[in-house]
C-alpha cells in the first residue's frame, strides 16, 4: 500500500535549463547535444519521495508525458521503481514544478487538467515538503563587492553631508523639483519633474566641480545594478576611486558652504595652535574616529584609528594647515576599501556586533542606496537594531526620510527595465509626433511609471496598483498622447498632474506608454518581446534565451501582408519544438496588441485586420487586456510573490536561491491581510530571515 | 611672445636638446631604434564658419538662425574630387607656411543619433564615431574612442597610456561631461580631461601626486589586509581583484618614477593658478602635451580647445574687447561672422604654433617629432549654425612615422565616414585593426 501512495520524482537539471524554460523569438528545436547531456545528467539525477495528493496529481496528469526515454520538455518525472537511490531534494527543480502548477501553466491547456481544488492542495503539499527541506539549508551571503556608481555618489554625499551632488547621475531618471515628501504620506496633485537622461539642461545640477565619475554599472540580466558578483574592480576603476578620493576633497566646492560636517570635522578648532601636542592629538583622534565610524559603518578598531591618527599627526608635525590635514584624512578614508567595498560578513566568522553593523548597512543601502546614519549605527552598536519593534520604527523612519528617493531612483526603473525607453526610436515617418525640437515624447513617458511607483510608496498603497491604479501622473503631452494627440513640452521641469484613471486599460505601470513603446520595434509591436518583458517584470519568470540557431520566420508567404502578427507567429505553435515555450510566452505579448508601437490604443491593425488579444493566464481565459489585468489582480498572491522576489533580490544585492522561498512565503503571508501595501512589504522584507541573515 | 618664452623656460633651453630628451633614446639599447609613432588631436568646438574655411564656398550664403538648411550653403560641389593642392582660404591662412606638413581632408561625415542635444554628440562621439543606435545602452553613440584603441597598441609601455587635455577656461560648472570630453574608455566611461595647467603639470612632471597616492595607498593597503583576514574563502578570492589592481597601479607609478628621476635633472617651472590670457593658456597646454609626447611620457594625446555649447562668455584676449560667447555668436552668423572667423583663425594659429613646435623637435634618428606623429585638427560640427554632422573641417599634420601623406587637399567622395580616416590613422600608427566604428574602408589616397 505504501508504495502505491508514493512515488519518486526525478527531475533532471540539464534538461530543465535547456528547454523547460521558455524560448522566444522564433522556432526552436531540440538540439542534438541534448541526448548527450541527458546521459550525463543520469548520474547527477536527484529524486525525492512524493506522497499523498501530490503523488496522485502527478500520476494522473503529468506522468504520461514526463516519463520514458523522451519526456516532454526533457522534464522527466520518474516513478519510484525507475528512480535511483534517493538523494537530497534539488530545490530549484522542485520550485519549477511548483511554479508550473501554481500558475496553471501545466498541464497544457489542451490536456486534461486538475480542478482548482486539486491544484491548490497539491501546491500546498509540495510547498510544505520543499520548505521542510529548505529549513536545513544555510542562508547565502552576498559576496563582497565595491559600491556601484549611484551608491558611491550617495555615500560620499551622506558622509560629508554635502548639499550638492558629487557628480551627475544620468541613471537617475526622474529629477525631483521638490515634490518628494515621503513623510507627508501624500503626493501633491501637481508637481514638477524633469527627465534626466536625455534632457538638455537636466544633466546640470549643483555638483562638485572637477569631480569625474566612474562608469555607470549596468544592471544584471535579470536583476539590478547592485548585484554583488557583477560589481568587480579593475586597475582602471581603482585608479578612478583613488583619483575621486582626491578630487572630491580638492574640489573648489568642497568647503564650509557645501560640506555639512565642515564645522565638526574640517574647521580648525578654536585655539588650535595654542594646544599642547597631546591635546592636539586627542582632538584629532576624536574627529577622525567619528569620520571613520560613519565611513566604515562600524565601531572603529584601535589599530585602524591609530594608523589614521598617525597619518594626520605626521602632517600636523610638518606644520600643515589643520583643514588641509583633515581633508587628506578624508581623502584616505574615501580611498580605503573599507569605505567603497560592501562586505556582508557571513555569520559563521563574525560576531553578533559585527552582524548588527552589517544589518545597519544592509538597511541603508536597501532604502537609501547609501551608508547608514548615526542613529542606525548607534542602534547597531547597542544591539537594539535587531529588536522587532526598533527595526520596524527604523524602516518607517527611513522610508519617511527624503533619502528614500534614492530607492525610487534605482529600484522601479530597473525593475521595469525603463532604460530601454532611452534607446526606443519609433519610425519617424510612421510616428512623427514622437519627435519634437530636439526631444522625444519618451522623455515624458518614462516619468509616468516612476511617479506612480513613488506615489504608491509615499501613500503606502497596495503593490497591486502597479497592475492597475485608479490614478496616474501625466503631463499635458502624455494626456494628449493617450487620447491619440501630441505635444511638445521640453523635458525640463515638466508639470505633471495627478489624473483619475477609471479605465483599467490605462492604470498601473505595465500598460503605460513607456512600457509599450520600449517593447516595440520602430515600426511594429513585438508581441514576443512584450511577452518576455512581462514574464520577467510581472511574473518574475524570465524566459531562457532563445536557442542560438533559430531559423527566421518564413517570409515568402505571398499572403503575409494579409496576416496579423499572431497569424504569422502561429508557426510557433504548430511546431512542437517551439510550442513548449511560445505557448506560454506569446499569449502574454498578444494580450497587449491593442497598444500600438508608441503605446496608443488601437482597435484594429493598420490593414483593418481585427486584433486578436485573447489568451490564457493562470489557467483562465481572457478576451482583452481588461480581463487580463483582472486575472492578475484576482491572483494577487502570484503577483505579490513575483514582485517581492524582485524587491528581495534588490534588497540583498544578489540573485535569489531556493532557500529564499522561505522568506518570500513569510513576507507575502504577512503582507496579504492588509492588501500588500508597499511600506508593509518593505517592512516585512527588512524583518525576513534572508535579510536579517538568520 | 610671452608664451613662447614661457615654453622655453618650461623646457629649460632653446635647443631642446636637454639631457632628459635623450632619455627616450638611451632607454633603448639600440641607437637605430625608430622613434615611436604618436597620435594627437586638436579638437575645435562649435564648428567653423564654412565660407572662410572651405575652398569653393567663399561666395556661399551665411546660414541664418539656428536651423538653417545646410543644403542652401553651396559651393562645395564645385570642388573636384580627389587629391589637389592645399588651398588658401582665410581661415587656413595660418597654415600656408606649413602647408607641406599638413593635409586638408574634406567631405567626411559623422551621423547624429537623435535623442540628445546636437552639441552633446559632436565632441563626445567625435573619436568614437559609432553608428547611431549601435550602442543600445546609451543615448550617445559612444564606444571606446580611437585614441584609446590606438593606445591599446602603442601606449602600453609609457607611464601614461594616454593624456587628455581640455582648454576649457569656463569657471562655472554648467555642462555635462559629454560636452567637455572627446576621449572615452568605453560607453559611459569617460577618460577625464585635465583643464588646469597646474594639475596637468603636476600629473606629468611632478611626483607629488604620486607620493600622495602612495600615502593613501599605504593606508588603504593596510585596511585591505585587515579586511582580507576577516573574509571567507569565496570573498577572499573575489577581493584579490583589489590587490591585483593596486599592484598594476604601483607598476605604473614605478615606470613614471624611473622616468621622473631623469626629469628631475631639469628645473621645470610649475604653472601658477593665476589667469592666463586665452592664447597663452592654449599654447601652454599644447606645450605640455608636446613635451609629454616627446619625452616618452605618452604616445597618445588629445587636446580640446574648448567645450561644446558652454554659453558663458569669456575673454579672447587680443581678439575682442569684452567677453564673448563662441556658442552664442555661432547661432547668429549673419551678425557675428567677422568675429567668428577671427575665432576660427585664432584657433588655427594655435594649431599652427603646435605644428611648428613639433616639427622643430629632433628625435634620435634625425626625424622630427611631427614626422612620427599624426596630429589632427577637427570639429564635430561642419558648421556651428546649421549643426550639421556632415562635411566636417578636418586637417591632419604629420606623417605618423612616414606612412601618411602631407601637403595635399583630399576631397573625398560624398558621405565618406569620418571613421575611414580614423581607421587609416589607426593602421598608420601601428594599431592592427581592420574596422573602426562605422568605417567602410581606409582612405588610400592618404597613404604614402
Amino acid at each position: 500500500m505504501k508504495l502505491m501512495d508514493s512515488m519518486r520524482i526525478t527531475l533532471r537539471p540539464f534538461c530543465l535549463a535547456d528547454s523547460v524554460g521558455v524560448c522566444f523569438l522564433s522556432l526552436a528545436f531540440l538540439t542534438p547535444f541534448l541526448g548527450g547531456s541527458l546521459a550525463a545528467a543520469e548520474d547527477t539525477a536527484q529524486s525525492v519521495m512524493l506522497k499523498g495528493k501530490s503523488a496522485q496529481l502527478v500520476r494522473n496528469y503529468c506522468i504520461d508525458c514526463h516519463s520514458g526515454d523522451d519526456p516532454e520538455g526533457d522534464f522527466l518525472i520518474a516513478t519510484a521503481d525507475e528512480a535511483k537511490t534517493p538523494k537530497d531534494v534539488e530545490p530549484a527543480h522542485w520550485l519549477k514544478l511548483i511554479n508550473v502548477l501554481k500558475t496553471r501553466s501545466m498541464p497544457p491547456s489542451d490536456s486534461e487538467r486538475p480542478a482548482d481544488e486539486e491544484y491548490l492542495s497539491t501546491v500546498e503539499e509540495l510547498q510544505m515538503t520543499l520548505h521542510e527541506e529548505l529549513q536545513e539549508l544555510p542562508i547565502p551571503t552576498t559576496p563582497i563587492r565595491r559600491m556601484n556608481r549611484a551608491q558611491y555618489a550617495n555615500a560620499v554625499q551622506d558622509l560629508f553631508r554635502l548639499n550638492v551632488e558629487v557628480f551627475a547621475l544620468p541613471e537617475k531618471m526622474a529629477r525631483d523639483y521638490g515634490y518628494y515628501k515621503p513623510a507627508s504620506g501624500k503626493m501633491a496633485d501637481s508637481l514638477k519633474v524633469g527627465s534626466r537622461p536625455l534632457g538638455k539642461s537636466q544633466l546640470i545640477g549643483k555638483r562638485l566641480a572637477g569631480v569625474a565619475p566612474f562608469p555607470q554599472d549596468l544592471r544584471a540580466e535579470h536583476g539590478f545594478d547592485n548585484r554583488g558578483e557583477l560589481l568587480t574592480l579593475s586597475p582602471l576603476l581603482l585608479e578612478s576611486f583613488l583619483r575621486l578620493s582626491k578630487s572630491i576633497v580638492e574640489s573648489p566646492d568642497f568647503g564650509p558652504k557645501n560640506v555639512g560636517i565642515w564645522a565638526e570635522c574640517f574647521a580648525t578648532p578654536a585655539g588650535w595652535k595654542s594646544l599642547s601636542r597631546d591635546d592636539q592629538n586627542i582632538l584629532l583622534r576624536e574627529r577622525i574616529q567619528e569620520l571613520l565610524r560613519v565611513a566604515f559603518r562600524r565601531s572603529v578598531e584601535t589599530k585602524i584609528l591609530d594608523r589614521y591618527v598617525d597619518y594626520a599627526a605626521d602632517q600636523i608635525a610638518k606644520e600643515q594647515e589643520f583643514s588641509e590635514v583633515m581633508k587628506s584624512v578624508a581623502s584616505a578614508v574615501l580611498a580605503s576599501p573599507k569605505f567603497f567595498y560592501l562586505n556582508d560578513a557571513s555569520a559563521a566568522n563574525s560576531d553578533e556586533a559585527s552582524n548588527n553593523f552589517t544589518l545597519a548597512s544592509r538597511l541603508s543601502f536597501f532604502l537609501w542606496g547609501s551608508i547608514p546614519d548615526g542613529t542606525l549605527l548607534d542602534l547597531a552598536a547597542n544591539g537594539e537594531l535587531r529588536k522587532t519593534e526598533v527595526l520596524r520604527e527604523q524602516v518607517q523612519r527611513m522610508i519617511e526620510d527624503p533619502r528614500s528617493k534614492r530607492f525610487c531612483d534605482s529600484f522601479p526603473a530597473q525593475w521595469l527595465q525603463l532604460e530601454r525607453i532611452v534607446s526606443s526610436v519609433p519610425d519617424r515617418q510612421l510616428f512623427p509626433d514622437f519627435y519634437f525640437a530636439k526631444f522625444r515624447a519618451s522623455m515624458h513617458m518614462m516619468l509616468e511609471p516612476l511617479l506612480v511607483f513613488e506615489t504608491i510608496l509615499v501613500e503606502n498603497r497596495s503593490i497591486l496598483e502597479l497592475v492597475h491604479s485608479d490614478f496616474s501622473y501625466r503631463s499635458d503631452l502624455l494626456t494628449n498622447w493617450y487620447q491619440g494627440g501630441r505635444g511638445s513640452t521640453p523635458p525640463t521641469a515638466i508639470p505633471f498632474s495627478r489624473v483619475k484613471v477609471d479605465d483599467i486599460r490605462q492604470g498601473g505601470v505595465i500598460t503605460t506608454l513607456a512600457a509599450m513603446t520600449m517593447t516595440s520595434s520602430p515600426t511594429e509591436t513585438k508581441p514576443i518581446t512584450r511577452g518576455a518583458w512581462l514574464a520577467t517584470v510581472l511574473l518574475n519568470d524570465p524566459p531562457e534565451p532563445p536557442p542560438a540557431d533559430v531559423p527566421p520566420l518564413p517570409n515568402d508567404d505571398p499572403e503575409l501582408d494579409k496576416k496579423t502578427i499572431r497569424e504569422q507567429l502561429s508557426v510557433h505553435r504548430e511546431n512542437a519544438a517551439c510550442a513548449g515555450c511560445h505557448n506560454q510566452l506569446d499569449p502574454l505579448g498578444f494580450a497587449f496588441e491593442n497598444y500600438d508601437p508608441v503605446g496608443r490604443w488601437r482597435d484594429s491593425y493598420e490593414n483593418d485586420l481585427a486584433i486578436d488579444v485573447g489568451g490564457e493566464l493562470f489557467g483562465r481565459w481572457f478576451r482583452n487586456i481588461e480581463e487580463f489585468k483582472q486575472i492578475v489582480l484576482a491572483e494577487d498572491r502570484l503577483f505579490a510573490e513575483a514582485f517581492t522576489r524582485h524587491l528581495l533580490s534588490y534588497a540583498l544585492g544578489r540573485a535569489l536561491e531556493p532557500v529564499d522561498e522561505l522568506s518570500i512565503a513569510e513576507i507575502v503571508e504577512r503582507s496579504k491581510d492588509d492588501g500588500y501595501p508597499l511600506r508593509l512589504v518593505l517592512q516585512n522584507i527588512a524583518s525576513s530571515p534572508a535579510f536579517l541573515g538568520n | 611672445m610671452r608664451d613662447r618664452r614661457h615654453f622655453l623656460k618650461l623646457t629649460g633651453g632653446a635647443s631642446l636638446s636637454l639631457p632628459w630628451f635623450a632619455s627616450q633614446a638611451t632607454a633603448s639599447s639600440s641607437s637605430e631604434r625608430k622613434p615611436p609613432r604618436r597620435l594627437a588631436f586638436f579638437y575645435v568646438p562649435i564648428g567653423v564658419v564654412r565660407k572662410a574655411f572651405f575652398p569653393g564656398e567663399a561666395n556661399a550664403l551665411l546660414p541664418a538662425g539656428n536651423n538653417f538648411d545646410p543644403k542652401k550653403i553651396t559651393g562645395r560641389e564645385s570642388v573636384k574630387l580627389g587629391v589637389q593642392d592645399f588651398p588658401n582660404t582665410p581661415t587656413l591662412e595660418p597654415l600656408q607656411e606649413l602647408k607641406d606638413k599638413v593635409s586638408l581632408i574634406t567631405s567626411l561625415d559623422r551621423t547624429f543619433q537623435i535623442g540628445t542635444d546636437v552639441h552633446a554628440q559632436c565632441a563626445s562621439c567625435f573619436l568614437s564615431s559609432a553608428a547611431p543606435f549601435s550602442v543600445s545602452t546609451s543615448a550617445w553613440p559612444l564606444a571606446r574612442t580611437l585614441d584609446q584603441i590606438v593606445a591599446d597598441h602603442i601606449g602600453q609601455d609609457t607611464p601614461f597610456r594616454t593624456i587628455e587635455i581640455s582648454c576649457n577656461s569656463h569657471k562655472d560648472n554648467r555642462e555635462s561631461i559629454y560636452f567637455d570630453n572627446i576621449s572615452w574608455y568605453g560607453t559611459g566611461h569617460v577618460a577625464p580631461s585635465i583643464r588646469n595647467p597646474r594639475k596637468l603639470y603636476q600629473r606629468l612632471f611632478s611626483t607629488s601626486e604620486i607620493d600622495s597616492f602612495r600615502n593613501i595607498t599605504d593606508l588603504a593597503l593596510a585596511d585591505a589586509k585587515d579586511m582580507q583576514r576577516e573574509l571567507g574563502q569565496g570573498d577572499r578570492r573575489k577581493f584579490e581583484e583589489y590587490f591585483e589592481s593596486i599592484r598594476t597601479i604601483e607598476k605604473q607609478m614605478n615606470r613614471l618614477e624611473s622616468l621622473k628621476s631623469e626629469l628631475a635633472n631639469v628645473t621645470l617651472e610649475e604653472p601658477t593658478d593665476s589667469h592666463l590670457p586665452r592664447g597663452e593658456y592654449i599654447r601652454l597646454m599644447g606645450d605640455m602635451m608636446i613635451v609629454a609626447l616627446q619625452s616618452g611620457l605618452t604616445n597618445v594625446a588629445s587636446l580640446m580647445i574648448g567645450p561644446e555649447r558652454w554659453d558663458t562668455p569669456f575673454l579672447f584676449e587680443g581678439l575682442f574687447e569684452k567677453p564673448m560667447s563662441h556658442h552664442q555668436m555661432s547661432h547668429n552668423q549673419r551678425k557675428f561672422s567677422e568675429q567668428l572667423i577671427e575665432v576660427d583663425k585664432f584657433h588655427m594659429r594655435q594649431y599652427a604654433y603646435m605644428i611648428e613646435r613639433m616639427s622643430a623637435i629632433e628625435e634620435a634618428d634625425g626625424s622630427s617629432l611631427l614626422d612620427n606623429t599624426l596630429f589632427t585638427y577637427g570639429s564635430g560640427l561642419g558648421d556651428g549654425s546649421t549643426h550639421q554632422y556632415n562635411d566636417l573641417p578636418i586637417i591632419v599634420a604629420g606623417k605618423g612615422g612616414g606612412g601618411f601623406r602631407n601637403g595635399i587637399h583630399l576631397n573625398c567622395e560624398e558621405s565618406t565616414p569620418l571613421a575611414n580616416l580614423w581607421l587609416t590613422q589607426a593602421q598608420v600608427t601601428g594599431a592592427e585593426i581592420e574596422q573602426f566604428a562605422d568605417s567602410n574602408g581606409t582612405i588610400e589616397s592618404l597613404l604614402v
